[in-house]
């Protein structure tokens, strides 16, 4: 288990890397986009981009915009 | 037709797709502007979340050229990743670059935006940056690359109108070959038509309509006040004079007489 922060807010998670954290968090289609510590990480890196306690995550989707 | 970011399209427009009254009136106001480019943003957004899907539902039917911004950033890395993000999930390389330097007018931050359209353009993107009327920075942006410049007419959502129409004048005279569009502070259909006038080559506004009491109706007049301001600058403006002309012939007056 480690401690993590989801979109500014922290959580507890079993989870090795971002594809498994999305699954976890219950993010199934592909209008979404991750980045951890601030660096983007494109879809195709889920499985390989590993998370460790007091990583900040950004997962973002389409909103309204100027 | 006009040419921007590679697409060849109609209307100079570019609209924003917030601070709507409902998504129904967004969709409608959208529609009646005759814009098609919308400019959409990133946010946080737990799984499940149904409003960020319902809008984005509305913004793929109506089939429009999708410009996201960098919107809420305040450094070229949080912009950078933001955009890479954003190309991701919206499927295009454009990106609205906005990077504010201040909170309380939400001025651009001149540095940190040139430090991020040249690592962008360098990765393949078409860049539209959010800039002041400085001709020195923008200048620096032309030289790291952008063909596209958004130089503000006054702060954004203010509905000032264009501040400093000599400044926006400059960069015009100084970059006939770079696509310019003013970029917020338009209140009302003429300070479009005025940056039209000036030679700017499409307006990028949101809480114009918006905010309006009939932002379908707005979306309307501004469509007009956009193509209206164009046709004005093409036409080339009538010189104007100290005095007054009649435009009447004088020659055949009926009740000629000598006036003293």
């Amino acid at each position: 288990m480690i401690e993590i922060v989801v979109n500014g807010k922290k959580e507890r998670m079993n989870a090795c890397n971002i594809q498994e954290l999305i699954e976890i968090l219950g993010y199934h289609d592909n209008s979404f986009a991750v980045a951890i510590n601030g660096t983007f990480v494109s879809l195709k890196k889920y499985e390989e981009t590993m998370i460790k306690s007091d990583d900040e995550i950004e997962i973002l989707a389409p909103m309204v915009g100027g | 037709m006009w040419e921007i970011g590679g697409k060849k399209l109609n209307s100079r427009l570019l609209i924003g797709s917030a601070l709507y009254p409902s998504p129904a009136n967004m969709e409608e106001s959208i529609k009646a502007s005759g814009a098609q480019i919308v400019t959409v943003s990133l946010r946080r957004q737990n799984a499940g979340d149904q409003a960020g899907q319902n809008f984005w539902n509305i913004i793929k039917e109506l089939n429009l050229e999708v410009l996201p911004n960098t919107a809420g950033s305040h450094s070229a890395k949080e912009a950078i990743t933001t955009a890479q993000m954003a190309r991701e999930v919206f499927n295009t390389n454009w990106i609205k670059l906005e990077v504010i330097g201040d909170q309380y007018n939400l001025q651009p931050d001149p540095f940190e935006t040139v430090k991020a359209a040249e690592i962008l353009i360098k990765e393949g993107f078409e860049v539209f940056p959010y800039t002041t009327d400085d001709l020195v920075v923008a200048k620096k942006l032309v030289d790291v690359g952008c063909k596209i410049l958004m130089p503000w007419g006054s702060p954004i959502g203010s509905g000032q109108g264009l501040m400093n129409p000599l400044n926006l004048k400059a960069i015009r005279e100084k970059f006939p070959d770079i696509q310019l569009i003013v970029d917020a502070g338009i209140g009302k259909p003429s300070d479009a038509t005025q940056a039209m006038e000036l030679g700017y080559d499409g307006v990028l506004l949101n809480s114009a309509i918006a905010l309006a009491q009939d932002p379908v109706k707005m979306a309307e007049g501004f469509q007009y006040a956009v193509e209206a301001g164009h046709l004005g600058f093409q036409a080339g403006a009538m010189q104007k004079r100290e005095f007054a002309s009649p435009s009447t012939p004088t020659i055949g007056t009926p009740f000629w007489h000598q006036f003293d």
